[in-house]
């Protein structure tokens, strides 16, 4: 009867087990890291009263995108998805096919245990995880963030460009960097825009720059 | 789960556009995303297809010569992929740009699933090797469906050997399917008859499937013919059912393969040259369309196809002169047989029509003249007969006016050159592309000297350039393209008005200018390369630009052939591929730029 208790570990001891696959020495060249790039739609900005609608993610491993993992997971809000669907397309029709949000953090925590994670102004991505892992798990991962927004605030300072308003915001980004900018407010195209970004931000660093030196542009 | 980023911008990407949402989200789920920075060398040598997204990328060959540069929606690996043969290309980021890549087998796989993108990369193979690599044969691209003919002579195992044997002379074939309710179950050969039926003593009323050599090897008919050569060698047979679809289809023979090597232009000039009847050659020339689309079949480029033709187009010449030698008797004086136009420069195609005359070691009276004159109509009208159509503006030696001596000659071009009216200029362009095709050299070489000594005439050369401006390529493609009618057919770009002829104008005018020799447009251009005229990358751009539009008129003129049309110029734009478009597209902006450096160089105001 408790059967299924034995197939799946205990949430907390999945979370241990991220924790104890540390990320790559500071001194690691950063072009040789594994990362994933991912990105959260949310139903507002407060990480402790607001939900988590979809999750998007991509991974990069020697500088490339491995689209064969590309996911995107809806999951079903406790509240109607309501007035915020208008930010990023989701509609209640389509929460039929959603997941389950545990579910899916607990794929995170054992595919991708020693990968640095990318997002376009991770500060809300972040602390939006954090919470729903303290909350299902009962203790949150120690996940270590990218966040490229602010290597691209770095990178612009450093060349003495004037930034004009929204300058940094994802899809202005990916512009200025030449790239594909596709459909906004979708947590899959959006994961993977910033993956894009990510990729050209890499290659426009030092060639031998260590994840260290990167991680502070990032914070 | 796909991304929405990738799948629109395949969806927009030849030949992937043709597959579904479903199919395309599948394809690109294989893909390996990769941010490429200028100056970067990329990484080539694995089997791996490169699809370019944005960003430009410059291949070189190992010799450090620049081939060609990928765009978006650009590919390179297909060919490493298909033949498992690597370049020592190199690929260099120019311009910083996304690239992806998919796995060897997903490629396969896509090809083995989708008959059109296989058929689709292998004409860019194809086509590759056009611009590419020029000595490299692409005999290997032929297919066993090329050569065989849906001849399937079936007869059942059940029936006797008497049967059989009856069946094979009747069909006239060395080798029978044997069939069990349209099943392949063995073949027959002349040879079994004779090893396994006559001298093993059995009678006429063996049933056939005691005999025959069962499940043979089979050959797929789109498989490539080197391989029904490969089977053939390795098991030792002659003979290889070909099936279509799990259905037998029909038998090849080592025989066919060996026949399908003798439309080689070698052996139609060498039966062309052992020819004693106008009737004999009239038969030879029925071959030409079939070695055209056997040329095509095998990629030959198109000015190396247009070589070929030309080679013979000369040696029905040639032998004609023999032939009505041989009844008229051996000149009277020597002689040199000229030809002018398309025929002079070597790049003939199939619907090229005659352009000849004659120049003569003395001025043509009496008896002489009239030799000649017969000579002349028996050549001609000889030629016309072997499919080389008359010459409707009367330039060809049965015309009296042209069968001049060197000294009328050389008066006729020295009235065009010193004196230039834009009226004679036009007509007699034609005469400035001149070769000689049998008789004297030595003769030919006096005049070609006699005329190059004088065209470096700042007033002729001005006419000229004029005359090779008149006319101009399309400005914007497609949208307002100049679309015009030939009569007969509908309307479409003409490829030769408004292309091949300006470039070989323009080159024309410069060749007259600097005495170059050459007659072949893109030997002028090597020339005038080599003579410091035109800069190398200006002449690479022309010789290009010729190439692109020589292909699309040669690949016109096959296509009008199998459609069992007369080949024709005109070219509808909408058929063409979004890789000719572009090519297309470059190919008038050079014409462009070469005519406006033309004018400045040649007309400028007195």
């Amino acid at each position: 009867m408790l059967g299924w208790l034995k197939k799946k570990p205990p949430l907390y001891s999945a979370v241990q087990a991220f924790n104890q696959v540390s990320i790559p020495a500071a001194n690691t060249p950063a072009r040789d890291c594994h990362y994933l790039a991912l990105d959260l739609e949310l139903t507002g900005l407060h990480a402790k009263q607001d939900h988590i609608v979809s999750i998007g993610w991509v991974p990069i491993r020697n500088q490339q995108i491995c689209l064969s993992e590309a996911r995107h997971y809806l999951f079903r809000p406790p509240t109607s998805v309501g007035q915020s669907a208008i930010y990023h397309g989701v509609h209640d029709k389509d929460l039929k096919n959603a997941s389950e949000l545990a579910d899916v953090l607990l794929q995170l925590l054992q595919d991708y245990a020693g990968y640095v994670f990318v997002a376009h102004h991770c500060r809300l991505d972040r602390a939006f995880l954090q919470i729903a892992y303290q909350r299902l798990f009962g203790k949150a991962p120690n996940m270590q963030f990218m966040d490229t927004l602010n290597i691209e605030w770095h990178r612009m300072q450093k060349q003495g460009t004037v930034m004009k308003k929204d300058a940094l915001r994802l899809p202005q980004s990916l512009a200025r960097h030449k790239l594909p900018v596709s459909a906004q407010h979708h947590a899959l195209e959006d994961a993977y825009g910033c993956a894009l970004l990510f990729l050209s931000q890499l290659k426009k660093s030092h060639p031998h720059i260590t994840l260290g030196d990167l991680l502070v542009q990032s914070s | 789960m796909e991304v929405a980023e990738v799948t629109n911008f395949l969806k927009q990407t030849i030949p992937f556009e043709q597959l579904g949402l479903a199919q395309l989200a599948e394809l690109a789920a294989h893909f390996n995303v990769y941010y490429c920075q200028a100056g970067e060398h990329l990484e080539i040598n694995q089997e791996r297809l490169l699809i370019v997204r944005t960003g430009i990328f410059a291949l070189f060959s190992d010799q450090q010569q620049l081939l060609t540069k990928l765009e978006e929606g650009d590919f390179y690996g297909y060919q490493l992929l298909l033949t498992g043969l690597a370049d020592n290309d190199r690929l260099v980021c120019e311009e910083d740009g996304l690239v992806y890549w998919l796995p060897s087998d997903v490629f396969h796989q896509l090809r083995y699933q989708y008959k059109n993108i296989d058929i689709f990369f292998q004409r860019l193979f194809g086509r590759r090797l056009h611009q590419y690599k020029e000595q490299q044969s692409s005999r290997f691209t032929l297919k066993v469906a090329d050569i065989v003919q849906a001849r399937k002579v079936a007869i059942s195992g059940e029936q006797d050997v008497q049967q059989a044997a009856r069946l094979m002379s009747e069909k006239r074939v060395s080798s029978l399917l044997v069939e069990d309710d349209n099943r392949l179950i063995g073949i027959l050969t002349d040879r079994d008859l004779r090893s396994r039926v006559l001298a093993a003593g059995l009678p006429p009323t063996t049933a056939i499937k005691e005999v025959m050599t069962p499940k043979p090897y089979t050959i797929e008919k789109h498989a490539y013919l080197f391989e029904a050569v490969q089977l053939m060698s390795r098991f030792n047979v002659h003979h290889l059912p070909v099936v279509d679809q799990g259905l037998s289809f029909s038998m090849i023979t080592a025989t066919d393969i060996i026949r399908s090597q003798q439309d080689h232009p070698v052996y139609l000039i060498g039966e062309i040259h052992r020819q004693s009847s106008l009737d004999g050659l009239e038969h030879c020339s029925l071959q030409i369309n079939n070695l055209a689309q056997i040329l095509g079949k095998q990629q030959v480029p198109a000015y190396e196809a247009g070589h070929i033709i030309t080679t013979i187009t000369d040696a029905f010449t040639q032998r004609l002169i023999k032939l009505a030698q041989q009844e008229l008797g051996p000149a009277p004086c020597v002689f040199s047989w000229l030809s002018f136009g398309s025929q002079a420069r070597m790049d003939q195609s199939i619907n090229a029509d005659q352009d000849n005359a004659l120049l003569l070691e003395k001025e043509p009276v009496g008896d002489v003249a009239d030799y000649f004159s017969q000579l002349a109509d028996f050549v001609c009208q000889g030629l016309a007969r072997c499919g080389i159509k008359l010459c409707p503006g009367n330039i060809m030696a049965s015309n009296p006016e042209l069968r001049m001596s060197l000294k009328g000659w050389s008066g006729k071009f020295s009235k065009w050159i010193a004196a230039p009216t834009p009226d004679a200029i036009l007509k007699s362009t034609i005469f400035f592309d001149m070769r000689v095709v049998e008789g004297s050299k030595g003769l030919f070489n006096a005049l070609q000297q006699d005329i190059l000594a004088r065209t470096n005439n700042s007033l002729f050369l001005m006419h000229m350039a004029q005359t090779a401006l008149q006319r101009t390529a399309p400005l914007s493609f497609l949208r307002n393209f100049i679309l015009e009618h030939d009569g007969k057919q509908k309307k479409g770009l003409d490829l030769k008005k408004r292309g091949i002829s300006l470039i070989t104008d323009i080159v024309r005018v410069y060749a007259l200018a600097n005495g170059v020799l050459e007659v072949n447009t893109r030997s002028r251009l090597q020339q005038l390369a080599v003579d410091g005229v035109l800069d190398s990358k200006d002449t690479q751009n022309l010789c290009d630009a010729f190439d692109v539009l020589a292909q699309l008129r040669w690949d016109k003129h096959l296509h009008d052939l199998d459609q069992g049309h007369d080949a024709s110029n005109l070219l509808d734009p909408a058929v063409l591929s979004g890789l000719q478009r572009h090519q297309l597209k470059d190919s008038f902006a050079v014409i462009n730029a070469a005519q406006s450096s033309l004018k400045h160089r040649f007309c400028k105001e007195v």
